[in-house]
This record gives C-alpha cells, sequence and structure tokens, in this order.
C-alpha cells in the first residue's frame, strides 16, 4: 500500500502565490511515501515544501525552473510498476496521446506522468497508463482555458494501482477513483 | 518449558467452589480463566466449552470488523464508498483511510514494545506468530476500548496470559502422549478396506487385533475406558474431545484459538470484570469520575499502598516521605504490570495464580458525599492482596531502604527488586496484610484520620484532605487540656534549642534540618497558586509572609556566619513565596487564619510592617479584641498536636526529628480538597507555619534581648525615633508608625554588607519584641476594660486564660532579652 502524490506545474511565485488552502490542509506529513513532480515548480522554496511532506521526492526540469539541475526524464520503480517522469513540454504536439506513448515506451515503463498542459487527463494507452495531474496551483497556461487546480495521489498496491484524482472546481475538492490492474502479460519480456 | 508445569504445580487455588466441579491445578490456562471469569465455575465440561466457543466466535467477530483493510469494501459491493469521503487524504475522521492511518500508528507502537518482550523467553515470545498473536490481540482490544488507547505495559501484562495458554497446550500434548488411546477417535484412523457394515465383524479378527494391541503395549498398560482414569485427566481429555459440545470450537485447550482465549482474558483482566480492580484503569492518565479523590487512579492506589505501609510500618513510611519518595514513582510499574517486572516468569506466574484467585467483586461501595475515604484499589479481595503484596515488597526490602539518605538510592532499590527473594515468604506476608487492607480500607475519616498520630503519618500530598477535616474537629475538643501542656513543652524545646545553638556551632543534625527549611522554603516558591482577591486573603498573605520572614530571620541569625550572603536572597525569595502561599490559602477556616494573623502581630509588628513598606496592603485590622478566642484556640491546636506528637513517638527528641513533627501538626488545618500539586506547595507553606510557630518562642527570645542591644547601637538614633511612637500607641497604630521607620531602616540594611544585615535583622528583631510589649500590654488594658462588658461566658473563661498567658508570654520575652543581651 503505496502512496505516490503526483503534482506539478504550479508556477510558483510566477503565476500563483502558492496552493489553495484546501489542498494545503490535506498534504499533511506522513501519510505519503513518494512525491514525484512534473516540473516548473519554479523555486527553491516549493520543493523544499514538498520535502516536508515527504523526504523522497523526484522532480523533473520545466522549462520555467529557476533550479537548472533537475533532469529531464527519470524512471523509479515502485512495488510492481515502473513509473516514468517527465514535465512534457519536451513532447511534440503538446499533450498529443501517441507522441506521450512514444515516450513511454522509449522509457519502458507501466505509468508515464507528464504535465505542462495544466489539464488533468489519464490514458489507458497499450496496457499502460498516462497520467497528466494538471496544474497544482491552477495557474494559468496558454494552450488551456480555464484551469482548476488539480493533483493525483496514486495508492499502488501489487499489481493494481488506484488513482484518486482531486480537483478543485468551485471552491470545492472533488474526488474521483480510477482503477488501473496491471496485467502480468504487458510486462516486457526482456529481448 | 513442560517439565516446569511439572516442579511449579501451583497450589490449588482457594477460590473454586464446589467439589464436583473439576479442578484444573495444573492448567494454569483454565484455571485463570475460571477466576478472571471468562469460564463459569459450573461443574459440567459442556458449559466450559460452550462458554469457550462463545467467546471466541466473539473475538473472531471483532476481528473482522476491525482490521481494516481498505481496499476490500465493508458491505460488499452494495454501496461503493464515495471516493469524497474515502480518499487517501481524506481528513474525514471516520473514512476506512483514517481509520487506517490510525490503526498504522498504533500498530507501530505496539511493535515498538513487542519487539523488546521477555527478551530473556525469547525462544516463545519472539517468534513471529506468537508476536502476530500478541500484536493482532493488542491492536483490537485497543480499537474496542478507544478512550485508553494502547500503553506501554498492556503488552507485558498479555504475554504471561499467552504463556499460560501455552504452557497448557504443552501439558496436554503430554497427556496425549501418555494416554492416545483416549484422544484418538478409534473409527476416524480405520482404513476403509473394511466392509462398511459397523456390527458386521468377524470376532476371531477382533480378538486378534486386540491381542496384538495389548502385546504391543509392552509395559502392560490396560486399555482403560475414560472412567477410570485420574479425573484430572478425565477432563483434560473431555475437554479436548473434537466431538464434545461446540465442536472443535468448543475444545477448550486448543492451539488453534489460543489468541482467542488470550484475548478473553485480556480483556477480563483490563475491564475487570464488573469488578473492583480494573487494570485499565492504572493506565489512564486523567482522574474517572468515579473517583472520590481528583486523582488518577493510580496516583490513588500508591496513595493506597502507603496508607497501608503506614498502619504496618510507620517508621518505614515516615522514612520514604521524609525522603521525598513518592510512592507512584515505583507503584507506577509495579501496579500497570501487576509485578511482571519484579519478577522472574515462572514466579510471576505463581503470584498471579494468588492474586486471581481472589474475589473480584466490590466490597463496599465507594459512595461519594459520605465522611469515608476508602481506596479503590483496597475494594475488593483481590485488590486487597494487590496492596498487600506490594507493601510486603517493600517491607522485604525494610533495612535497605532505611539505610539509604537520598531519595534516588531509594527508588533504586526499590526499582531493581532483586532477583533472588523467597517467594513463599512473601506472598505468606502478603496474605496476612491483605486482611489489614481490606479493614483499614473500611474505616470512615474519623477513626482512620482521627487518631492524630495517624493523621499525621498518611502521605501528605493526596490526602490533606481528609485529615484536615478529620483532625481540625479534633483539636477544638482538645482545646483547654492540652494547652498547659502545650506551653511547658514549646517553652522547653525552646530552652534546649537555645542551649543547642548558643555558644557553639549549632550540631549537624540541627543543620541539616536548617538546611532542610530553606530547602522547603525554596520550595514553596514553586507552587503557584491562583490568585484571590479578598482582603482576608491579603491579610492573611501578610501574616504568612511575616512568619516566613522571622524564620528567615531566625536562619539568619544561626547562619550568619556562613552564608550571610544569601540570607537576603532568601529572604527577597521568601516575600514571593509567601505571598503566593498566602494567596493559595483557602479560607474555609477563617479563624484559624485569622489567629495567625494576630500571632503574628503579638510578636512581629515590625516585620509586618516592614512588609507593608513592599507591599501596602491594609492594616491588620486592630481585630485583637475579638480575635483572642481565636489566639489561643490557635495556639492550642498545635499544642495539642505536639503533646499528642510526643505522647505518640516515644523515640528520642532529636533535632532531625523535631521539624517533622511540628510540622506535621500543619497537616490538620489544611483543609480543603486542593489539587495535588496545591496541596504539596501548600503543605510545605503550612509546614513553615508550624516551623515558624514552635521556633516562635525561640525567635521572640533573640529579639527580646536584640531590644536591649539596639539602644547601644549606632543606629539606635533611628530606633530611638522608632520607640517612642511604639510605646505611645496601641497595636494598630504602632504598625503604621512603625512602618514608616522600618522603611528607612530595612533599607539601609538591605544595601550594606552583612554585618549591616545583621544589625538590621537584630533592630527588626527588637522592634517585634517592642511590638509583642506593646501587645500584651493593650491586651490586658483590653481585658480590664472589657471584663465587665462581656457576656460571653466563654470569653470570660478565656480572660483569665488570656492573663496567663500574657503573663508567660512576657516571661519568655524577658528571656530571650537576656539571651540576646548575652549576644
Amino acid at each position: 500500500m503505496v502512496l505516490v502524490l503526483a503534482l506539478g506545474d504550479l508556477h510558483i511565485p510566477h503565476r500563483a502565490a502558492d496552493l489553495p488552502p484546501k489542498f494545503k490542509s490535506m498534504l499533511v506529513p506522513g501519510k505519503i511515501q513518494h512525491i514525484i513532480c512534473t516540473g516548473n515548480l519554479c523555486i527553491k522554496e516549493v520543493q523544499e515544501y514538498l520535502k516536508t511532506l515527504c523526504p523522497d521526492l523526484h522532480i523533473t526540469r520545466g522549462e520555467y525552473d529557476d533550479e537548472t539541475r533537475y533532469p529531464e526524464t527519470k524512471t523509479l520503480t515502485i512495488g510492481q510498476f515502473k513509473l516514468g517522469l517527465c514535465h512534457g513540454h519536451q513532447v511534440i504536439p503538446w499533450g498529443d496521446l501517441d507522441s506521450l506513448a512514444m515516450l513511454q515506451r522509449q522509457l519502458d515503463v507501466d505509468i508515464l506522468v507528464t504535465g505542462h498542459t495544466h489539464q488533468f487527463t489519464a490514458y489507458k494507452h497499450e496496457g499502460g497508463v498516462v497520467i497528466n495531474p494538471g496544474s497544482a496551483t491552477g495557474a494559468f497556461s496558454s494552450i488551456t482555458y480555464d484551469v482548476n487546480p488539480s493533483f493525483v495521489l496514486m495508492d499502488i498496491d501489487g499489481l493494481r494501482v488506484v488513482v484518486y484524482v482531486y480537483e478543485l472546481i468551485d471552491g470545492e475538492v472533488k474526488v474521483d477513483k480510477i482503477d488501473f490492474k496491471k496485467t502480468a502479460a504487458s510486462t516486457h519480456s526482456a529481448h | 518449558m513442560s517439565k516446569d508445569i511439572a516442579k511449579e504445580e501451583a497450589p490449588s487455588s482457594s477460590g473454586v467452589a464446589p467439589s464436583e466441579s473439576p479442578t484444573f491445578a495444573s492448567l494454569r490456562g483454565v484455571q485463570w480463566r475460571i477466576n478472571l471469569g471468562i469460564l463459569p465455575r459450573s461443574s459440567s465440561i459442556d458449559d466450559l466449552r460452550r462458554v469457550t466457543a462463545d467467546s471466541r466466535r466473539r473475538y473472531a467477530g471483532l476481528r473482522r470488523q476491525l482490521l481494516v483493510d481498505p481496499h476490500v469494501p465493508k458491505n460488499g459491493a452494495s454501496n461503493p464508498p464515495n471516493p469524497v469521503m474515502d480518499n487517501p487524504l481524506s481528513q474525514n475522521p471516520d473514512s476506512t483511510w483514517s481509520r487506517f492511518f490510525r490503526n498504522a500508528e498504533m500498530e507501530k507502537m505496539v511493535n515498538q514494545d513487542l519487539s523488546r518482550l521477555y527478551p530473556e523467553h525469547e525462544s516463545y515470545f519472539l517468534t513471529p506468530g506468537c508476536q502476530g498473536m500478541l500484536r493482532r490481540i493488542l491492536l483490537l482490544w485497543c480499537l474496542r476500548h478507544p478512550e485508553c488507547s494502547y500503553r506501554q505495559g498492556m503488552h507485558e501484562l498479555l504475554a504471561p496470559l499467552m504463556y499460560v495458554l501455552h504452557i497448557d497446550i504443552e501439558s496436554l500434548s503430554e497427556v496425549r502422549k501418555l494416554y492416545e488411546d483416549q484422544f484418538i477417535e478409534k473409527f476416524d484412523g480405520f482404513p476403509f478396506e473394511e466392509n462398511g457394515d459397523a456390527y458386521n465383524f468377524d470376532f476371531k479378527k477382533f480378538s486378534d487385533s486386540l491381542e496384538d494391541e495389548i502385546g504391543s503395549q509392552g509395559n502392560a498398560k490396560k486399555v482403560c475406558s475414560l472412567n477410570d482414569l485420574d479425573p484430572e485427566i478425565q477432563a483434560i481429555v473431555l475437554l479436548s474431545d473434537a466431538y464434545g459440545a461446540e465442536g472443535e470450537l468448543g475444545i477448550v485447550l486448543s492451539e488453534k484459538f489460543m489468541e482467542h482465549d488470550a484475548y478473553c482474558m485480556f480483556d477480563a483482566l483490563m475491564t475487570g470484570a464488573r469488578g473492583s480492580v480494573a487494570m485499565a484503569d492504572f493506565f489512564a492518565s486523567s482522574p474517572a469520575a468515579e473517583f472520590q479523590s481528583g486523582l488518577p487512579p493510580v496516583i490513588e492506589a500508591s496513595a493506597a499502598l502507603y496508607h497501608l505501609l503506614s498502619i504496618v510500618d510507620s517508621s518505614l513510611h515516615t522514612h520514604l516521605v521524609e525522603l521525598g519518595v513518592e510512592p507512584q514513582y515505583f507503584a507506577l510499574r509495579w501496579l500497570r504490570v501487576l509485578f511482571g517486572r519484579e519478577f522472574s516468569l515462572q514466579n510471576l506466574l505463581v503470584i498471579w495464580d494468588e492474586i486471581f484467585s481472589e474475589d473480584n467483586s466490590p466490597l463496599n461501595k465507594v459512595s461519594k458525599d459520605s465522611d469515608y475515604f476508602s481506596f479503590k484499589l483496597e475494594d475488593s479481595f483481590r485488590g486487597g492482596l494487590i496492596a498487600a503484596m506490594a507493601v510486603s515488597m517493600i517491607l522485604s526490602l525494610r533495612s535497605s531502604l532505611l539505610a539509604t539518605e537520598t531519595a534516588t538510592s531509594c527508588l533504586q532499590r526499590l526499582l531493581k527488586f532483586p532477583e533472588s527473594i523467597n517467594l513463599k515468604k512473601l506472598m505468606e506476608k502478603a496474605k496476612s496484610l491483605q486482611i489489614l487492607a481490606l479493614e483499614s480500607n473500611k474505616a470512615p475519616f474519623s477513626s482512620a484520620f482521627g487518631g492524630v498520630y495517624k493523621c499525621k503519618k498518611s502521605p501528605t500530598n493526596s490526602l490533606n484532605v481528609p485529615s484536615g477535616l478529620g483532625s481540625l474537629k479534633n483539636n477544638r475538643s482538645l482545646l483547654p487540656d492540652r494547652y498547659w501542656e502545650e506551653k511547658w513543652r514549646v517553652q522547653h524545646k525552646a530552652e534546649e534549642l537555645r542551649q543547642n545553638s548558643l555558644g557553639k556551632h549549632p550540631p549537624s543534625g540541627k543543620k541539616r534540618w536548617v538546611e532542610r527549611i530553606k530547602f522547603r522554603l525554596s520550595r514553596t516558591e514553586s507552587a503557584p497558586s491562583p490568585a484571590r482577591n479578598e482582603k482576608c486573603k491579603k491579610e492573611h498573605h501578610s501574616i504568612r509572609r511575616c512568619l516566613l520572614e522571622d524564620l528567615t530571620k531566625q536562619l539568619g541569625l544561626e547562619d550568619v556566619a556562613e552564608n550571610g550572603g544569601c540570607f537576603e536572597d532568601s529572604n527577597l525569595e521568601d516575600h514571593h513565596s509567601v505571598e503566593v502561599q498566602g494567596e493559595g490559602q483557602n479560607s474555609a477556616n477563617k479563624g484559624s487564619i485569622a489567629t495567625i494573623d494576630d500571632r503574628c502581630e503579638n510578636g512581629s509588628g515590625a516585620v509586618v510592617s516592614e512588609e507593608k513598606s513592599f507591599f501596602p496592603d491594609p492594616p491588620i485590622p486592630p481585630g485583637c479584641s475579638i480575635n483572642d478566642h481565636e489566639i489561643y484556640s490557635e495556639k492550642s491546636s498545635p499544642a495539642s498536636n505536639l503533646s499528642v506528637d510526643d505522647n505518640g513517638d516515644p523515640r528520642g527528641r532529636s533535632p532531625g526529628d523535631l521539624p517533622h513533627r511540628v510540622s506535621l501538626p500543619s497537616d490538620d488545618v489544611s483543609h480543603s480538597p486542593l489539587h495535588e500539586n496545591e496541596s504539596s506547595g501548600k503543605t510545605s507553606s503550612t509546614k513553615e507555619r508550624r516551623n515558624l510557630s514552635g521556633k516562635f518562642q525561640w525567635f521572640r527570645k533573640y529579639g527580646r534581648s536584640n531590644v536591649n542591644e539596639e539602644t547601644s547601637d549606632k543606629h539606635g538614633g533611628i530606633n530611638e525615633a522608632a520607640k517612642p511612637p511604639v510605646h505611645d500607641s496601641k497595636c494598630s497604630t504602632a504598625d503604621s508608625s512603625v512602618a514608616g521607620t522600618s522603611c528607612n531602616s530595612h533599607p539601609t540594611g538591605k544595601g550594606d554588607t552583612m554585618d549591616q544585615n545583621m544589625m538590621g535583622t537584630l533592630k527588626n528583631l527588637g522592634q517585634a519584641m517592642l511590638e509583642h510589649i506593646q501587645v500584651l500590654e493593650s491586651v490586658f488594658q483590653q481585658n480590664q476594660g472589657q471584663v465587665g462588658s462581656l457576656d460571653n461566658s466563654s470569653r470570660n473563661i478565656l480572660v483569665g486564660k488570656e492573663q496567663v498567658t500574657a503573663i508567660t508570654s512576657l516571661k519568655e520575652l524577658r528571656k530571650m532579652s537576656n539571651l540576646l543581651s548575652e549576644m
């Protein structure tokens, strides 16, 4: 029962001041085991705040990040799942499923998490999952209208992952749940 | 381990009733289950099996219900959990995830404790199977009782229970080996080649097989039927019959259901099974509503221990109290784990045999508003035995405890209970004390605490309430008889001390006493109490202050050679401490406080005025006349206590003992139900007061001679100015006038060197003495004036006494003046 928090595109302090207070109250230290962040935090203080929630923090570089030393892509293994992380501005067209699937195959991961579009999406694709957690602060985006703050919490348990989506719509936190099961056959055999 | 059972055969417990019920002397698990109330004390095996099965079913249900897996929906798929409610980050405390996280935290705590459980028996306790069982039991119990969630020590209560069950299983397997044929169901193992008819068997074949069986036995053991067996073995067989009542679930000694049984035992032990002693209380940190005293139950139980100890062995008790060894420092562990940490596992099993065999039903109802104060611990046989056990343990360490001089070494000895003790003796002593414990618990206030002797031996912290109420009434009644005795004794004591201190440096005992007083003085500072704004309070605290100042001045006189510097500091801090104490004083018995008022006024008006320079309080009302009655009653109350003190205490009067005895009557006057902290602070303050009152005479002697000395002093000029106004006016006005002069005099004494401090104190003493004389004169004047006008008969009686006491105090003044002049 591993809880993984996926979020990104906060754009603090340029486009947003802080996380919405309702989100902040929910994110308490001690519950979450890993945090994966797609990028565009943008400043060090945000990284420090995320570190207080959970010491295991993975960040990839977004185009507005101050810290230049974040990697472009990252892969990690949690339980039975392989996760891939990338900001997404490198994958053109932005937000296109097929291109993202290409990246997923390249990284050889089961779950790919990307951002940049500031819009939550979750696709099941070719035995894997592509998740976009959206923008946790609801920051402005030139490619998306009406950005709602959102983030994703994944509950990885054996061969099953439950994705909880938290969105702040009209001042209320709405939660949605999506179940993914990894079939044993989908693990790529060694070439 | 099973061999140990054979050796450590528990004495068959006393509680099992009728003779036809099977006694399970060798099966501790079953016996304890009966004693704890899980299994009925009935005679039939079937009943036992049924009850066992029921309790196991309950546990299984509980387990399913409470061990939460958030992935598994609770009620099938009927209502899928609402994601808004049931997500992992949900703030909602009812969501399955929140419960899951809470349980995870508790589990972490439990794991920590379990990993350190009984390392010396790790072959059993640290096996993962056992650990898993213990963990689940503890978690479930704590989930069931969320008000007292898991506390450290619960695992130690559970572990022996589990162990006992395990031993039972082992003994069962031993018995199985011996009586195999009884256990094996004959028809179960038959091969199926035989033709299926039950009745159609070949007689010849049967007899052959029988012979074979007999032959193969080896040592001519006959095939015996069940009824020929030893009743114990018989019982064991019946209990383990897989086909008996309730089938497999009813097998009373079953390894499969060890967890269930252990849970039931643990639950019964903790909740007390509707009895009086519930272990869960000892883990609670807040006072329970139904307890009489406002204390957490474990503190109260520790007080019960000390109470019993005081009855049994008062010298040890006083020794411990003097050293400041509070009972809960060691008793907490003893009680919470029922002596689990003090004895080895085998010894512990024997002790628990005894404890559990006692009945746990409450004996008297612990009622709230009677005059009784009874401890809940001693309210049942079992509780009484627990208390007696603890006291006998303390007694076994008696000699080493009496030899120690510091609290820490005492505690060390108590906490590291020696391994090699004669358990039998301990248990016998405990049994004998148990009766005493139960008896003493029944007594109401007046008899338990009314004997002043007893009251002063009781622990001063939490039992101030009862002692105060009871003995205060006694004091009033004892007034006339004891008064003269006290007067004589006080004088005698004062003279003795005077002789001790004059000319030689004080003996070490006295010095120690002095240090103790100082220690207590500094301790009074540490007990802040809510301020009260009544006028009488301010008067009271001014009195308190001046009394403490008396003492400090006296101390200053003694120790000024050693630490004149710190005198000033202690003087100052006493101002604060006295104020604090004064404010905390309850006004329930205003009379007695007012008397201190007057007495202080009598003796140390200068000191009072001195404090006025710091705190502009209204002057003490010139109510001397009104309060005369109380003056003397107040004086007599410590008097009566002191006298009874001396009567009851045949030991020699060493200076070290003196402060203790003098301070004990202070218990009498403390009279309101205070919180423990407050009362401890207050008792120390009242101790101060009593010390002061006891030393007051002595002080006055010093003060008197100071007066004479002052005239020759170079500061005498100021005093000369002070004196005439003092002489001219009455007590109340004298206060205010002296206030002015002392304002002048005191600052000079303050900022200067040690000598000047000494001068200042002597000056103040002299002024005090003058005040004393002044007041006495005024008293006489008033008496003469009021004899005719008084209607109250009691006043008339006391007028005569007043005169006499005034005369005696004058004599004392003269003596003191002589002393001072000698200095």
